[in-house]
C-alpha cells in the first residue's frame, strides 16, 4: 500500500514536470521593449500595435509610458546618462539644436539606415530627421499649417476660399462689414505668432524666396521680407479687439463656437474644436500669396521614435520600429489619434475630410524651403524661431518696425549661420 | 574622560541627519550648479569649460540685454507687492484686531488664496482677466467704466503689475496673519495709556502701536525680498516661459529657465549659462537672506 502510494506520487511529479518543461520550450516568452514618449493618446495605438504583431506570429510586448511634454526631455536625458534608458524614444525633428543634436552628438541615438525599411515614406519627410546621410528616426506624423475656416459662415456670406492675398483681404473686409470677426489670434502665445509669420512666408515672398535665404543668396533684410513683416502688421486690423492678450485656449474656443470666420492654426487643432463642438464644420485652405497658384503649404515632420543606441532589447526594438514604417501602422495611428500619419499611401478616416485634404496637400503643395521649425535656421543661436516669438509681438506692441524686426533676424542668424559668413 | 567627551559634544551627533539632509538636498546641489557655472554643457555629454565666460555674457556680452531688464522686473515686482501686501494687510489686521463679529470668518476667508496652488490661481486668474468674456472687463463695461476694460496681461504696461496683484492677493493671507500675531502681542497698557493722555485712536494706531510692530514689517518685507527675487511660478503660469508680452514680465527666474531648459524664445542655451544666471541670483538673495537672520534674530524677547 505504502510503496503503491510513493509510486504514484512519483508518477504524479514526474508527469507535471513533464509537461512544465514541454510548456517552457514552447511559449516563447514575450520580448518587452520599453517605449518613452510625451503623447499620452498613444496609449491605445501600442496596445493595437501588440495585437498585429501578435497576429504575426510575433510576440513583443510594450511598456509604454508617457511624460508631460515639458518634464520629457530632461527626464530622458537623465535616463540616458544613468543607463536606465528605454530601448525606445520619441525625439523631435531635426535640425534643434537643444534637443536632438546633443542625443546625436552624445552617441545616444542610433541611425536607423539599413536596420529599418524606409520606403514608404517621402523624402521630404526623412529630411526631417536626418543629418549627415543618416536617418535618426521612424517619423510619425506630419504637420500641415494654414488657414482654417467656419464653413457656415463662409456659406452664410457667399465666400470662397481665397486664391490671392488680396482676395483674402477682401474676405475679411465683407466679413468685418457684417460684424463677423475675420480672424482670431491668440497673440499671448507667442509661438502661433512666429507659426503664422512662417506660414504666410512660404506663399509670400514664397518658398524660392526663402530658398534663396538659406543659401545666402539673400537677406531677411530685404524687400520681400520687409513686405511681409508689414502685410502681417496690417492685418491686425482683422483680428479680435485685444488680442495680445488671448492664448490659444481662448482661439480653440472661439472659432470652434463660431465667434470668428478664421484662424491661422495646424491640422492638430481638430481634436480640441471638435471636442468643444461637435458639429463644428471647418475647412482648409494653405495662405494664398501675391498671385494665384502660389499657395504654398507649411509642412513639417512633428516627431519619430528614435532607437537608443545602448538599448539591450535592440531584435525586439528593430521588430516594432519596422512595424512603425508600414502603411498598416499609419491607419493605426490615424485612427486611434485623428492625426496625419507621416507615412505615405495610406486610406485615412472617411470622417475626417480636412485630414484628408491635408494628407494630400502635404505631398502636394508641401513647401521646399521653410524658415520655421524643421529649417537651417534652428541649427544654431539666436534661432529665427526665438527671434520672431517675441519679435512678432514686439512689432504689433509698436516697439519694433517690420525694418527693425527684418534686421533683428539678419543680426541674429548672421551672428551663426555659415552661409551669411561668406 | 571618553565619557566626558560624549557629553561634551555628543549633541553633534544629533545634528547628523540634518546635516546630511541638508548637504544632500542644499549644499550639493548648490555647489555643484556654482561648479556647473563655469562650463558649457547642453545637458548631455562632455562638459566644456569656459571659465567666467558666462559671466562676462550675462552681465556684459549679449544675454545682458536680457539680465538688466529682468533684474530690474525683479525690483519692481518687489516694490509694487510690497506696497500691496504690507499696507492693506496691515489694515486688514488692525480691522481684525477690533474683535468686531465675524472676525474669525474674515481669517479664514482671507487666508484661503493661500491654499490654492500658484497653477491653479494663475489658470483662474487667466480666465477672470480675460479680454472679451472674462467677469473683470465685463463688469467694468457694466458699470460705464469700458475705458477701464484693457488686455489687462497682453499689454506692456499693466502685464506685470496684473501679475503682481495676483500674487499680493494670493499671499495677503499670511502677512495678515503674522501682522495681527503682532498687533495681538502689544501690550494693553500701551494703547490705554495713550486713551488716558488723550490720543486719538488714529494717533494710537501710527504712533504708538505702527512702531511696536515694525520688527514684524521688518521681517515680512525681507521675506518679501527673498520671495520677488525667486520668484518664477505664478509668471510661469500666467504668462509662460516667454515671460510675455515682448518680455514685459521676464524676471530672472523666467530668464533661468528659458536658457537653461531650452524654452521657448531662448535667445541662447545651456545649463552652464543657466547656472551663472543661478548664481547671481543667489548672490543677490543671500545677504538679505542674512539681513533677515540678523533682524529676526534681535526681535524684542530674543534676547537682544
Amino acid at each position: 500500500m505504502k510503496k503503491a502510494t510513493v509510486l504514484f506520487v512519483a508518477f504524479l511529479l514526474l508527469g507535471s514536470i513533464a509537461v512544465w518543461a514541454r510548456g517552457k520550450t514552447e511559449a516563447k516568452p514575450a520580448a518587452k521593449v520599453s517605449l518613452w514618449g510625451w503623447r499620452t493618446q498613444d496609449e491605445p495605438v501600442w496596445a493595437k500595435v501588440v495585437e498585429a504583431l501578435k497576429a504575426k506570429g510575433e510576440n513583443v510586448a510594450i511598456d509604454f509610458q508617457a511624460f508631460v511634454a515639458t518634464e520629457f526631455d530632461a527626464k530622458l536625458l537623465l535616463a540616458l546618462q544613468g543607463g536606465t534608458a528605454p530601448d525606445i524614444y520619441l525625439t523631435r525633428r531635426l535640425p534643434n539644436v537643444t534637443r536632438v543634436q546633443p542625443l546625436i552628438d552624445g552617441k545616444y541615438l542610433q541611425a536607423i539606415d539599413g536596420l529599418v525599411d524606409l520606403k514608404n515614406f517621402t523624402p521630404v519627410t526623412l529630411s526631417f530627421i536626418q543629418q549627415g546621410g543618416k536617418t535618426y528616426g521612424v517619423p510619425f506624423a506630419n504637420q500641415v499649417c494654414g488657414i482654417f475656416y467656419n464653413l457656415e459662415i463662409f456659406a452664410k456670406y457667399g465666400l470662397k476660399e481665397p486664391q490671392t492675398w488680396d482676395e483674402l483681404i477682401a474676405v475679411c473686409k465683407t466679413l468685418q462689414a457684417n460684424k463677423v470677426t475675420p480672424f482670431f489670434m491668440p497673440a499671448k502665445d507667442a509661438w502661433i505668432l512666429a507659426m503664422q509669420h512662417a506660414m504666410v512666408g512660404v506663399s509670400m515672398p514664397g518658398e524660392e524666396w526663402i530658398g534663396k535665404v538659406i543659401r545666402g543668396e539673400a537677406k531677411f533684410t530685404d524687400a520681400p521680407f520687409v513686405e511681409l513683416n508689414k502685410a502681417l502688421y496690417d492685418l491686425k486690423d482683422f483680428y479680435q479687439k485685444d488680442f495680445m492678450a488671448n492664448a490659444a485656449t481662448d482661439m480653440d474656443a472661439a472659432f470652434a463656437t463660431g465667434q470668428a470666420a478664421m484662424v491661422f492654426y495646424g491640422v492638430w487643432g481638430d481634436t480640441n474644436w471638435l471636442t468643444l463642438n461637435p458639429n463644428f464644420k471647418y475647412g482648409y485652405f494653405p495662405v494664398p500669396g501675391r498671385n494665384p497658384g502660389d499657395a504654398r503649404a507649411y509642412v513639417y515632420m512633428d516627431g519619430s521614435y528614435g532607437l537608443n543606441a545602448a538599448s539591450k532589447n535592440k531584435d525586439a526594438a528593430l521588430e516594432i520600429l519596422n512595424f512603425t514604417a508600414t502603411p498598416e501602422f499609419g491607419k493605426i495611428f490615424s485612427e486611434l489619434t485623428g492625426e496625419m500619419t507621416a507615412l505615405k499611401g495610406v486610406e485615412l478616416p472617411k470622417n475626417k475630410p480636412v485630414l484628408i485634404e491635408c494628407y494630400g496637400i502635404s505631398t502636394s503643395i508641401a513647401a521646399k524651403y521653410i524658415y520655421w521649425v524643421g529649417s537651417p535656421f534652428e541649427a544654431g543661436n539666436p534661432t529665427v524661431y526665438n527671434m520672431l516669438t517675441p519679435g512678432m509681438q514686439e512689432l504689433y506692441l509698436g516697439r519694433t518696425t517690420p525694418e527693425g524686426l527684418a534686421k533683428t533676424l539678419q543680426d541674429g542668424v548672421a551672428s551663426w549661420y555659415p552661409a551669411f559668413k561668406k | 574622560m571618553a565619557h566626558r567627551t560624549l557629553r561634551s559634544y555628543g549633541f553633534l551627533l544629533m545634528l547628523v541627519p540634518a546635516l546630511i539632509l541638508y548637504t544632500a538636498f542644499v549644499a550639493y546641489p548648490f555647489l555643484s550648479s556654482l561648479i556647473l557655472s563655469f562650463y558649457d554643457w547642453p545637458g548631455i555629454g562632455p562638459k566644456k569649460w569656459v571659465g567666467l565666460a558666462n559671466y562676462a555674457n550675462v552681465l556684459g556680452g549679449v544675454m545682458s540685454k536680457e539680465f538688466y531688464p529682468a533684474f530690474a522686473h525683479n525690483i519692481l515686482f518687489f516694490a509694487v507687492s510690497w506696497l500691496e501686501s504690507i499696507i492693506p494687510s496691515l489694515i486688514l489686521a488692525f480691522g481684525l484686531a477690533a474683535g468686531l463679529r465675524g472676525t474669525n470668518a474674515f481669517k479664514a476667508i482671507f487666508f484661503i488664496p493661500n491654499t490654492l496652488s500658484i497653477v491653479i490661481v494663475g489658470f483662474l486668474w487667466g480666465l477672470l482677466l480675460n479680454p472679451q468674456w472674462g467677469i473683470i472687463n465685463q463688469t467694468l463695461k457694466a458699470v460705464g467704466l469700458a475705458s477701464l476694460a484693457l488686455p489687462w496681461l497682453g499689454n506692456m504696461n499693466t502685464a506685470l503689475v496684473t501679475i503682481v496683484t495676483v500674487n499680493s492677493w494670493r499671499g495677503m493671507g499670511f502677512y495678515i496673519l503674522v501682522l495681527l500675531a503682532g498687533i495681538v502681542g502689544i501690550s494693553r497698557e500701551i494703547p490705554e495709556a495713550g486713551r488716558i493722555d488723550g490720543a486719538s485712536e488714529a494717533q494710537i494706531a501710527t504712533r504708538l502701536m505702527l512702531p511696536q510692530l515694525l520688527p514684524h514689517i521688518a521681517t515680512l518685507t525681507l521675506l518679501k525680498a527673498i520671495w520677488s527675487f525667486s520668484v518664477f511660478d505664478i509668471v510661469f503660469a500666467m504668462e509662460g516661459s516667454q515671460a510675455g508680452p515682448a518680455g514685459a514680465t521676464d524676471i530672472l527666474g523666467t530668464l533661468f529657465y528659458r536658457i537653461a531648459f531650452g524654452g521657448l524664445g531662448a535667445s541662447q542655451i545651456g545649463m552652464g549659462l543657466g547656472a551663472s544666471i543661478v548664481t547671481l541670483t543667489f548672490l543677490i538673495v543671500f545677504p538679505v537672506s542674512i539681513l533677515y537672520v540678523v533682524v529676526v534674530e534681535r526681535k524684542p524677547g530674543k534676547g537682544a
